[in-house]
């Protein structure tokens, strides 16, 4: 199938990832350089089965896992380009090209709503691709506003507010100061936030 | 100077990819304001590289042939690594350096709408259960005395403000919840721009704030 290529997955590599970065580097750069496919077999031949081992540890599924892998070695492939050795390993590299391509995975099988995706976290292959997508905002209610409505309540409504609110009162110093019973200041303050509901509801 | 880090337990969490969205996001934009806590996170992305791809356990049944044959017939891309470091926003005559990883909502902010007092707020659509906001003390300006249903997250993007606990300087990066209570204010001739994310209204405790909290779930959205 793939002629010339070997695959090398019978001689599994037993190498630490930093033991053979120096190896790793200049294959990446080759491919980077020529597309060269005996260069990027080497990388897959290593890595692939490193990365199917994490991802099945991460998200504990097979096909997930084949999925994140394929994801990530496609990345390097094709980006391998953006691969910079004096910022750091090859495995470095691609275990964060892993890391963003599993956080983003996992926000979508989570049905994650925010609004938060890996390359505003770790920009490792960005080509700038911002969102040009213009939300529209909802109108928000500020605490200006509700000053202005706060203003439009009846004068003995907006007396008894004042006083708790404003001034910090208990209702009965309320009471005592305005001369009124104490089931009136309830009432009155009752009123008062049920208006100053209605009018914060009718504006929504 | 930066006094408030996120712990090396949040730093190593976001290193691996493990901390939750937003917090996430404001792990990341302090790192972008703070060298230290950027090379620890280095550090710990090295050290996870070389633990999480060891050697793979053998496993012959696994055809990986087909799946590196399909990617070689892949085009590769030709683009150039253009990350912006960082963008200005313009407010009252003032400028402000937003860090990189919070450019992107720049872009989707809402309107500065004035609070109370010296107090300014635009909004984020960051999506989600969460309300992220920037705002923005003008000087001698103040938040209510408050307490949290929910977590808050603030992260200083410039100038510098105290809350009757610590005083808080340009980078700093905190976690607040209902065990405690603050008053934010600022006395900094330039103000205070700070980044803050809820994820429950919070609960003003003294004065006339208090009339608003039988309605923040109106302010929270």
């Amino acid at each position: 199938m793939l002629i010339g290529i070997p695959l090398e997955n019978n001689k599994p590599d037993v190498r630490k990832p930093k033991d053979c970065a120096a190896e790793m580097s200049a294959y990446l750069d080759s491919v980077a350089k020529t597309r060269c496919k005996a260069s990027f077999a080497k990388i897959f031949g290593y890595f692939a089965p490193r990365l199917r081992s994490y991802a099945l540890k991460q998200m504990g599924n097979e096909a997930i896992a084949m999925e994140l892998v394929q994801d990530t070695m496609s990345n390097v492939w094709q980006k391998a380009h953006l691969f910079n050795s004096e910022k750091g390993s090859p495995s470095t590299w691609i275990f964060t090209i892993a890391r963003n391509i599993r956080f983003d995975m996992l926000r979508k099988l989570q049905n994650r709503k925010e609004d938060v995706c890996s390359d505003d976290l770790w920009p490792i292959l960005c080509e700038q691709t911002a969102d040009p997508k213009e939300t529209s905002l909802e109108e928000k209610i500020t605490l200006e506003q509700v000053g202005e409505l706060f203003n439009e309540l009846p004068l003995k409504q907006k007396a008894v507010i004042e006083a708790i609110y404003i001034d910090g009162k208990s209702q009965q110093e309320v009471a005592d100061e305005l001369c009124i019973p104490l089931g009136t200041v309830k009432s009155r303050t009752r009123l008062a936030l049920q208006r100053l509901k209605d009018m914060l509801a009718t504006h929504d | 100077m930066i006094k408030f880090h996120p712990t090396n337990e949040q730093l190593s969490q976001f290193a691996d990819g493990l901390l939750g969205a937003t917090e996430a996001l404001m792990v990341s934009a302090h790192c972008d304001m703070c060298e230290r806590c950027m090379a620890k996170v280095e550090l710990y992305t090295d050290a996870s590289a070389e633990i999480a791809l060891p050697q793979s356990q053998d496993d012959d049944s696994v055809d990986f042939g087909s799946m590196m044959h399909n990617i070689m017939q892949e085009e590769p891309e030709e683009g150039i690594q253009l990350t912006p470091k960082s963008q200005i926003i313009e407010l009252d005559g003032r400028t402000f350096e937003i860090p990189r990883t919070l450019t992107r909502y720049t872009k989707s902010m809402g309107n500065w709408s004035r609070l109370v007092g010296k107090l300014w707020q635009a909004p984020v659509d960051i999506g989600g259960e969460t309300v992220a906001n920037f705002i923005y003390m003008e000087k001698g300006g103040s938040v209510p005395e408050h307490t949290h249903r929910g977590s808050e997250m603030t992260l200083v993007i410039n100038g510098e403000f105290s809350d009757g606990i610590a005083d808080y300087d340009s980078g700093d990066f905190m976690i607040m919840d209902c065990n405690n209570q603050h008053t934010p204010s600022t006395n900094a001739d330039e103000g205070c721009l700070v980044f803050s994310i809820v994820d429950k209204p919070l609960h003003f405790t003294s004065g006339w704030a208090r009339l608003i909290n039988p309605f923040s779930h109106l302010f929270f959205k």
